[in-house]
């Protein structure tokens, strides 16, 4: 029991580190359009050419992969336990809202990864749909990959919509890993409390942001 | 008052069960919910009906044994409190109770609303003592223990063994309650010569009961009658984690 959801946690927060690390990288699209397309196709092509960033795409593709797995475990054995629900149950007086349904949420977030890998990881790493081109500077041009699918405002609201599940699973689930992993100071926990509002507020409003602008170029 | 009970009636584990519904004249706002139940019971005895089952002892809160889930809350709609401190004012004149036996797998109903919860006690035999001798009380009081520890240790020894928590999680989860019994011993000197094995043997029963894990919702903390941290659930994982992989 404890063991998978040490799993849960350590995955949950390598993801935390690495959404930082993408939506930085991501600011890169709110810049001009000449500025953005090169930089953010030299940025591509040197994480693909880096021999350390091979290793943690493996880590990162492994670490969903448990994040899922486990959580899919844990949410039956969970269920198992509760076999018969409430006549009435009011779980808003005592909980939120967000922490009785991660599941659900998470499942939202899922859907999103997998469009979301089928638009970008799909075509750029494994060659799927038509071919990506090379831009000026003779890197393969990810920028256009991206400023194409965002000219679609279904793409957009689709995009920034699912950006809300993410956040909500992202408060829970940061404060959540930390007590999970054993933390249990108070006043660090209150603390903890905010920073994980903080974050999953950035990760939302920045990831949701920018299909917006780009859309508006 | 005049009250609509709706309550689940379950002869024995082995039948399934069903709410029945039973209109009550003749309550009044200072009345505990458990003499409502009381009263409805007298009724029943009256129209020659089997009475309804349901747990109670001390009746001031202190016991842990009348956990019931009242209009969808473990012992009603008031925060941290036990189901006989609960009055008849806190309902509506003419509304209905519906009132339910606790729901997890490991507490399996015996009859109507009364649940089986031996799975704590099993808990507790797993660790949740210490076999150190103190001595007389005199021995016990050269023990120096720090007044901040003392009043940890005591928080989460005020535990009553409800239920509540367990009853409350969406996922059945016995952490509330076992982290309390280990965090109660293991910060006290006397619990810690067999604190590593005390955390483990405890949180290795709990799941062999088939309690659910915790997924941090904080509702147990909220409906604890002893106002029990949910900080206790992760302190006991950073001393399994201590237990386990740490040593």
């Amino acid at each position: 029991m404890f063991f998978r959801k040490t799993i849960i946690a350590l995955t949950g927060l390598f993801l935390c580190i690495f959404l930082i690390v993408h939506l930085s990288a991501n600011c890169i699209l709110m810049l001009p359009e000449e500025t953005a397309r090169s930089l953010y196709n030299s940025y591509s092509t040197a994480l693909r050419e880096s021999p350390l960033i091979k290793v943690i795409a493996y880590v990162l593709y492994l670490s969903i992969v448990l994040h899922i797995i486990y959580a899919l475990i844990v949410t039956i054995k969970n269920k198992k336990a509760k076999p018969q629900r409430y006549l009435m149950n009011h779980t808003k007086e005592n909980s939120s809202w967000t922490s009785q349904n991660m599941g659900l949420i998470g499942i939202l977030v899922l859907l999103f990864l997998v469009v979301h890998l089928a638009n970008f990881w799909a075509r750029i790493k494994l060659g799927m749909g038509d071919v990506v081109a090379l831009d000026t500077n003779g890197h393969v041009d990810v920028y256009e990959v991206t400023y194409s699918l965002f000219q679609n405002i279904y793409f957009v609201l689709f995009y920034t919509l699912l950006m809300i599940p993410l956040g909500l699973h992202l408060n829970h689930g940061l404060k959540s890993a930390f007590k999970t992993l054993g933390f249990y100071h108070k006043k660090g926990l209150r603390v903890l409390a905010k920073v994980s509002l903080f974050y999953a507020g950035i990760m939302a409003i920045g990831f949701g942001i920018i299909p917006f602008i780009v859309f508006f170029k | 008052m005049k009250i609509t009970f709706k309550i689940w009636r379950q002869e024995n584990s082995n039948t399934s069960g069903d709410f029945k519904s039973y209109d009550v004249d003749g309550l009044t706002e200072d009345m505990s919910f458990l003499e409502a139940l009381d009263h409805l019971n007298e009724l029943l005895v009256q129209r020659d009906e089997k009475v309804i089952a349901y747990e109670y002892d001390c009746r001031e809160g202190i016991c842990g044994q009348c956990g019931v889930f009242i209009n969808g809350r473990a012992h009603g709609p008031h925060a941290n409190m036990t189901t006989c401190q609960l009055h008849m004012r806190s309902f509506k004149d003419g509304g209905t109770i519906v009132v339910e036996p606790w729901r997890a797998k490991s507490f399996p109903i015996i009859k109507d609303l009364v649940v089986d919860r031996s799975a704590f006690d099993r808990i507790i035999e797993h660790g949740g003592y210490i076999s150190a001798k103190t001595g007389t009380a005199a021995e016990a009081n050269a023990i120096l223990v720090g007044k901040e520890i003392a009043d940890k240790a005591m928080d989460a020894a005020a535990c009553i063994g409800c239920g509540a928590c367990v009853a409350t999680c969406k996922n059945a989860s016995a952490a509330l309650f076992t982290a309390a019994k280990i965090n109660h011993l293991n910060n006290l000197p006397q619990g810690h010569q067999e604190a590593d094995k005390r955390v483990m043997e405890m949180t290795w029963q709990m799941e062999q009961e088939g309690f659910g894990s915790c997924t941090f919702t904080g509702a147990c903390e909220v409906e604890c009658p002893e106002s029990i941290s949910i900080t206790n659930i992760a302190e006991m994982n950073a001393r399994l984690v201590k237990a386990k992989w740490l040593r």
